[in-house]
């Protein structure tokens, strides 16, 4: 391949901005030219060509190999030829859903939504590029540097002592240094292919404790396929508002609408991007991104963030252990104790999901739920209000999962989610791997019964 | 082989209003190769036959393969609308030009201006695609035999019969 021009400096053209042509030959000889809806990098070594539909060019690259396509920048005009061979056809996992998604863009972009359907991502192996002669504009004027950005980023990572710090520090460094003003970091809950938001910035609301299934939206897909999603264009079957009520209405959880904290987010975002967040081969999290401009994430941002987080996973995993003894943060002062003369905060929880409910209205469910319910009854029968996160870990009340069981990450969600509700009732650090319940008023503890919502 | 037909004054009509083409060729190995067009018109003396417009350096590759065996393939799209056609023959060749292909290159360029406004594309930027200098702009003349509704959906590619709509 030739040394000067690489995939690598021409992803530009691999957006799906602009069509590129197609030319493919029948085994007879006879050419055949028709217009991509999609041409995506895979590697420097490879494009993915959509397959949608059968036809003569779908004919054509199983009998002959051999295709070339005619591709251009969607900033200079400039056009490149790409000698390309078809290698094979994938119709499921991480490249076909990144096709899938980039495709809905596409699709809506260019007003074919409904009619895009991917069937498979075809592979090919590019074997030549030619700069096809010919005028072009300048290129655009460059954008700030990401490679220092994400250096700042990561020297800011490298010093947090806690997860809480952690997730805070990311979120700044987003802001500050990659000028990311839409984002949402979200804890993966394996044993209940669910995320939950643990921090957001530049909502109304924080959406602390919101979830999204795995596979669902482009934050889900990511999470399932553990592979970065990114649509730089409006795409509404991938929009939240859209894609979580449809799956909900359909399913078995029609009925629990009500009972779920509303996810923030943009209501159409023209630019998305989900990065998972990994140790190992563990998923940690999903970083999702959004924008109401287009294409405000290019494969550069995509490659940025994808770094970020491959520094990130590790850091999550290893300050999860680690904050058990130390976290690293004072210890809040404590609060007097409860007006006694209050109304009594009416607390019932529901043992079969961990949902919580105070005076009536939903708050959490799942593990965050049965960790402050587990609390709570020891407050009533002990008087305790100081925890260790130790003795947390060995509770068999709170049913964590034995390994990776993200105690610290639902004790921030927890404590979050009950300063967003500006709840009588908060979590708050008393030092040394100890958290504590502080109570504005006294508590009536009622479980069970008949589910609210 | 050739028919007479295939080129219907609505083919004809259509194809002529200045689209956006590509044209392909494959040579004796196998190996399909393309340019972007810059223009069409019927042949004045041939109504059966067009004349596509190429900038010469760009199609070197296109040229090459018709000069060993004629085959060709168009594919001509509306932007805005997304209605798309391919024509195939069997007998292009690169032909002298005339003043009148020379005269057709800005009209052209001028309404794929307004066409991709459209959709966004800006002006700078499709006058830098379509630019050629006259004497790079060459001519390649052929007789459609065969067409193809290529409009994006499940029926794309389907060989359209003579005098058929068009997708």
């Amino acid at each position: 391949m030739n040394t000067v021009l690489n995939l690598d400096s021409l992803r530009s053209c691999l957006e799906g901005i602009l069509p590129a042509g197609l030319a493919t030959c029948a085994p007879d000889g006879t050419p055949n030219v028709t217009y991509v809806s999609q041409l995506m990098y895979v590697d420097p070594e490879h494009v993915a060509l959509s397959f949608q539909f059968f036809n003569k060019t779908r004919e054509n690259i199983l009998a002959n190999p051999h295709a070339t396509v005619l591709m251009m920048d969607p900033d200079t005009a400039a056009r490149y030829r790409l000698s390309i061979r078809y290698l094979r056809t994938e119709t499921a996992g991480p490249l076909f859903e990144r096709m899938k998604a980039t495709l809905a863009g596409i699709a809506s972009h260019t007003g074919m939504a409904g009619v895009f359907r991917l069937r498979g991502a075809d592979i090919y192996r590019v074997l030549a590029i030619e700069a096809v002669p010919g005028h072009s504009l300048p290129p655009p004027v460059a954008r700030a540097p990401l490679l220092p950005a994400l250096r700042r980023s990561v020297d800011a990572l490298a010093g947090c002592r806690s997860l809480e710090h952690l997730i805070d520090t990311l979120a700044q460094c987003l802001e500050r240094h990659f000028g990311i003003t839409h984002q949402m970091l979200l804890m993966a809950d394996a044993t209940r292919q669910r995320l939950y938001i643990v921090a957001s910035r530049g909502y109304a609301s924080s959406g602390a404790g919101a979830e999204i299934p795995y596979g669902v939206g482009v934050i889900g897909v990511a999470a399932r396929e553990q592979t970065p999603i990114r649509i730089i264009f409006p795409a509404a079957e991938y929009a939240y508002s859209r894609a979580i009520r449809e799956q909900l209405e359909g399913g078995e959880l029609a009925d629990r609408l009500e009972a779920s904290i509303p996810l923030p987010g943009l209501p159409d975002p023209s630019s998305q991007l989900a990065v998972p967040v990994r140790a190992g081969d563990r998923l940690m999290a999903v970083l999702y991104v959004e924008s109401d401009q287009q294409y405000r994430f290019d494969y550069d941002m995509e490659d940025a963030l994808v770094a970020l987080c491959a520094m990130l996973g590790p850091c999550m995993c290893a300050l999860q252990f680690e904050a058990l003894d130390d976290d690293g943060t004072p210890a809040t002062p404590a609060r007097p104790p409860p007006d006694a003369a209050a109304p009594p905060l009416r607390v019932r929880y529901f043992a079969q999901d961990g949902s919580i409910f105070l005076d009536d209205t939903y708050l959490i469910k799942g593990v965050a739920g049965s960790i402050l319910w587990a609390l709570l009854q020891d407050h009533e029968a002990l008087g305790r209000c100081e925890f260790s996160k130790r003795e947390l870990r060995l509770d068999p009340r709170l049913r964590l999962p034995e390994v990776a069981d993200n105690l610290d990450a639902r004790l921030i969600l927890l404590s979050r989610r009950l300063a967003d509700r500006e709840a009588d009732l908060r979590i708050e650090k008393a030092g040394r791997g100890r958290i504590r319940l502080a109570l504005a008023r006294p508590v009536s503890l009622i479980a069970g019964g008949v589910q609210a919502a | 082989m050739t028919s007479p037909t295939v080129l219907t004054p609505a083919l004809a009509d259509f194809v002529t209003s200045h689209l956006s083409i590509h044209l392909a060729a494959s040579d004796d190995r196998g190996i399909a190769t393309l340019v972007r067009g810059l223009g069409c018109r019927r042949d004045p003396t041939t109504a059966s036959r067009l004349r596509m417009l190429v900038a010469a350096p760009q199609a070197e590759p296109v040229l090459r393969a018709l000069a060993t065996n004629g085959r060709i393939a168009v594919v001509f799209s509306e932007p805005e609308s997304h209605r798309t056609v391919q024509l195939k023959g069997h007998d292009a060749h690169r032909v002298e030009r005339d003043p009148d292909d020379t005269a057709l290159l800005a009209p052209y360029i001028n309404t794929m201006v307004s066409r991709l406004a459209t959709v966004g594309t800006p002006e700078a930027f499709v006058r830098a695609l379509l630019h050629c200098p006259t004497e790079a702009l060459c001519i390649v003349r052929f007789t459609p035999d065969e067409v193809f509704g290529q409009t994006p959906g499940p029926q794309a590619g389907q060989r359209l019969a003579t005098g058929s709509a068009l997708p």
